[in-house]
């Protein structure tokens, strides 16, 4: 009967707007540079705090899957208007028990790193270095233009089984508030 | 398509898709790696949907619930059915639910009883100590490279670490410098510049003097022993070597710690997993309740609506509408059967009616064809029951008898006596007539009312309404005062013909023989014959003179009349006519007010008239009379009279005979013939007029004669009624 409770509960819940509540994501500096070949470059200093749920999580084995989505658009554009170029740098954290290591493996370029400690992992995870954006010479330079960054923890890359309650569970929504400024080539 | 149809197809439609999304939420969890991203939004959409269900059953059960409140017809059956329905799909659903449920928990916890909980363990320390032997192996080896370096120099050292990769089948050999600068790099793959970094903590516990030896994942996914030593030597050179751990070792081991991670994350999720299979389990559950819910109502309706349609039917027929015919259910069954045969009952009795309907028309035109003659008729009819109750009294039964006959249906006859008394010698007669027996009577009933004399002519019959079946009587009866009052006055006209024409005739040879002895033998005789004779003759003379007279009145009264109308002012003609009788002892005025209205008639007879009254209003004012005539305009129906009364200050007329005087031969005076006012009457008549007498209250006696005035068209109406009157009079 109380499972039966928690799934009514559940199903209330869920019919509600899904509303995420930045935090756990702290955006300590962020920074766009040109470099000498004439590329946009992103340097970031992001910290991750886990809460006790999703450390619990990782330290069961859980594969916790982080995303830092990067948008580069006209200042004036339309909704509709498609971004003028966007990046998603997926990593992934994961406890391996074996070694008793926290692996974190980039999605794109299915790059290893293995730390001793947690905190190492995610320092690594929140320092991004030289990330590059875009040519200078792709953008118009008469024009405005918005970046935006916000990084989070993929609720839908979690085990299926996970996800009702992660969508439920505030604890699960780890996320940033949005980093967005104008930006003059 | 009906709104009915529409419902249960939006229905079938939403509980398909729902069977649809469920199905594929049960795909996902089974195949998360490809389904995956589905899942929360067809979880959503299951959801969205179960409560578009659940408001479409609400919203049925709400209809029902107000249908079984309202009393409405057949909303008790359908409520009844409708939770029997109910019970019967919820009892076993819940059943197999709770047991689903318990199943389900206990079948996942026995995925992580304990035993496989140690078992797992165990292998992974296994895998933990085999591999630690590897990693001391290689610990030791990486600090007896360290030693072995004896030259600092960056040439030296860059030559000994590839020799030392290769010797010791290294993947990779780093020296830093406990500040952490590369000082030499062999890799065996000699594209790669930059050497695996440690991270900071592994250099922190090297450089406080402890060894650091661990196991990570290279780039292709096998392990690999990493080694960092502190040179014993103290020349703050660390060494960093990442050994490839042996294939099979690794496989193994790389295999275990999958299969332990699988297996930890599972335990650690066991109360999501539970969650998620009872959130599909209960969503099947709901779905399957809510359509259950659905085709119960759905279902108790449809079955109960031709029930509900035949309650409405009868409701309708004890209302009075016999045209009520019920739609016919589709499936031919007992049901179908009830509802033909109710539509056939509603037929019937919708022909009867109208057959009914139909005569009871037919009834009503008789009736009021029956009506329309009887009041069409001059004849008074009074149909009575068999215990003498008024039932129907015509138009004519009501003017003959004044007095509304029609008000006292239903009362018995006796009323009418008790309602006005000179009616009773009526009511007696026609009482001794039923009392009788006699099938069939006649009598002729004189009443006397304020009107006069008036004689009715009465028959009664049985009134049948089935041959030989007599259930009352029919009164017909007829006011014939007038018609005895015509007959008698052509019998007068007649008798005055003849006595006229049979006396007329010797009287003139009874006067000349008269007049020759008296100039024969006046001279010849001694003078007292001769007196007696001239006295005798004289009065022979005078009689028979008077007799002339009398006949000639005799002959006026009898003679048919033809009428010379012409235009006449009224006043004028009166003034005229009174102007010939001034100069006498009687005074005679006039008092005028009809100036300027025109009659038409025959000058020398309503000379006649007027000249009859002032003689006889003369003869009845004595030496001290004092007549007055009078005219006055009135007007009756739309159309204008002339009302002309004599009035005189003499006896008045005997109110014994006042209503006779117009009759000939009814007269209070010792001279006269009697047909004075009788001629007047017949005049007043041809003139299309009325005469009557009366006695005023101050005194004397009064003459009103009413003559038509001129209107359109008068003169083809005046010769026409005259004529009618000369006809009438001449009879």
């Amino acid at each position: 009967m109380k499972t039966l409770a928690q799934t009514i509960v559940a199903i209330l819940i869920l019919c509600a707007p899904v509303i995420g509540y930045p935090e756990g994501v702290e955006m300590r500096r962020v920074a766009l540079t040109l470099s000498e070949d004439g590329r946009i470059l992103l340097d970031a200093d992001i910290k991750f705090h886990l809460n006790d749920t999703v450390s619990e999580a990782l330290e069961n084995g859980v594969p916790l899957t982080f995303e830092t989505h990067v948008q580069l658009r006209r200042a004036s554009a339309w909704v509709w208007e498609s971004d003028v170029v966007e990046h998603r740098l997926r990593t992934v954290l994961r406890y391996r028990p074996l070694s008793g290591m926290y692996e974190l493996r980039n999605l794109v370029g299915d790059e290893r790193l293995s730390f001793a400690t947690r905190d190492a992992a995610l320092r690594t995870l929140g320092n991004i270095v030289a990330m590059p954006i875009i040519e200078r010479k792709q953008l118009d330079l008469d024009e405005d233009y918005l970046v935006r960054i916000d990084v989070g923890l993929d609720i839908e890359a979690l085990p299926l089984p996970m996800r009702p309650m992660a969508y439920i569970k505030r604890d699960w929504s780890i996320s940033s508030e949005p980093w967005e400024w104008r930006l003059r080539p | 398509m009906n709104k009915r149809r529409f419902d249960v197809a939006a229905a079938a439609m939403l509980v398909v898709l729902l069977l649809a999304s469920l199905h594929m939420i049960s795909a996902a969890v089974q195949r998360s790696e490809e389904l995956g991203q589905w899942f929360i939004p067809l979880l959503l959409f299951t959801l969205v949907g179960l409560v578009l269900l659940f408001g479409l059953v609400g919203w049925n059960l709400w209809q029902l619930l107000r249908d079984y409140r309202l009393r409405v017809a057949g909303s008790r059956l359908s409520a009844r059915l409708t939770v029997l329905f109910l019970v019967l799909a919820l009892v076993p659903v819940s059943v197999v639910y709770f047991y689903s449920m318990r199943f389900l928990s206990s079948g996942i916890d026995s995925w992580f009883d304990l035993q496989v909980d140690s078992a797992m363990e165990d292998a992974l320390t296994l895998s933990k100590l085999s591999l630690d032997l590897h990693k001391r192996e290689r610990l030791k080896l990486s600090e007896n490279l360290l030693s072995s370096i004896e030259d600092t120099s960056q040439t030296a050292m860059a030559l000994s670490v590839n020799d030392m990769r290769a010797s010791s089948g290294a993947l990779e050999i780093t020296l830093f410098s406990v500040q952490g600068k590369v000082l030499a790099l062999s890799h065996a793959n000699p594209d790669i510049l930059l050497p695996t970094a440690p991270d900071s903590g592994m250099v922190q516990q090297v450089v406080a003097g402890d060894n650091y030896v661990g196991v990570a994942s290279g780039p292709d996914g096998r392990l690999l022993v990493r080694c960092l030593v502190l040179d014993k030597a103290r020349r703050g050179i660390v060494l960093q070597a990442l050994y490839p751990v042996p294939e099979a070792l690794s496989d193994i081991s790389s295999s275990l710690q999958d299969a332990y991670e699988t297996y930890r994350t599972r335990a650690y999720m066991r109360s999501q997993i539970k969650f998620s299979f009872a959130l599909s389990l209960s969503m099947v559950l709901l779905l399957g309740l809510f359509a259950a819910a659905w085709a119960a109502v759905f279902t108790a309706r449809r079955l109960v609506q031709p029930i509900s349609d035949i309650a409405e039917g009868t409701r309708a027929v004890a209302e009075g509408n016999y045209d009520k015919q019920l739609p016919l259910p589709k499936v031919e069954d007992e049901l179908g059967f009830l509802v033909s045969s109710f539509n056939a009952m509603t037929r019937r009795i919708a022909h009867a009616r109208n057959a009914l309907e139909e005569g009871r028309h037919k009834l009503q035109a008789q009736h009021n064809y029956l009506e329309t003659v009887l009041g069409g008729l001059s004849t008074g009819v009074m149909a009575l029951d068999g215990q003498g109750r008024i039932q129907t009294a015509n138009r004519a039964a009501e003017q003959i008898l004044g007095v509304p006959v029609g008000d006292l249906a239903g009362e018995r006859l006796q009323e009418l006596g008790r309602h006005r008394e000179s009616l009773q010698p009526f009511v007696d007669r026609v009482i001794e007539g039923f009392e009788k027996g006699v099938h069939e009577g006649r009598a002729e009933i004189t009443l006397y009312r304020g009107v006069g004399r008036q004689v009715l002519l009465c028959r009664h019959s049985p009134l049948e309404t089935d041959p030989g079946v007599a259930t009352g009587h029919v009164l017909v009866f007829d006011d014939v005062t007038e018609l005895l009052k015509a007959q008698r006055d052509a019998a007068w006209g007649e008798v005055a013909r003849r006595l006229a024409h049979e006396i007329k005739n010797p009287l003139t040879p009874i006067q000349l023989s008269a007049e020759r002895l008296r100039r024969k033998y006046l001279g010849k005789l001694p003078p007292e014959d001769a007196e007696v004779l001239d006295r005798a003759t004289h009065t022979i003379v005078q009689q028979v003179e008077a007799m002339k007279t009398m006949v000639n009145d005799f002959s006026d009264y009898a003679k048919p009349s033809k009428l010379q109308v012409k235009p006449l002012q009224v006043d004028q003609f009166l003034g005229e006519v009174v102007a010939l009788y001034e100069g006498g002892t009687q005074r005679v005025v006039t008092d005028l007010h009809a100036a300027g209205l025109t009659i038409e008639a025959d000058p020398v007879r309503l000379r006649q008239v007027m000249h009859n009254l002032l003689k006889n209003a003369v003869e009845a004012g004595g030496e001290q009379g004092h007549i007055v005539v009078s005219s006055r305009i009135g007007e009756e129906g739309g159309n204008d009279f002339v009302e002309i009364a004599v009035t005189d200050n003499g006896p008045g007329f005997d109110p014994d005979l006042i209503d006779q005087v117009f009759e000939p031969y009814v007269t209070s005076k010792t001279k006269g013939t009697g047909l004075g006012l009788a001629i007047v009457k017949r005049i007043v008549a041809e003139h299309g007029g009325w005469v009557h007498a009366e006695n005023p209250d101050e005194g004397g006696g009064r003459v009103v004669l009413h003559l038509p005035g001129l209107v359109l068209g008068a003169e083809q109406q005046l010769p026409l009624l005259a004529g009618m009157a000369g006809e009438g009079g001449g009879a």
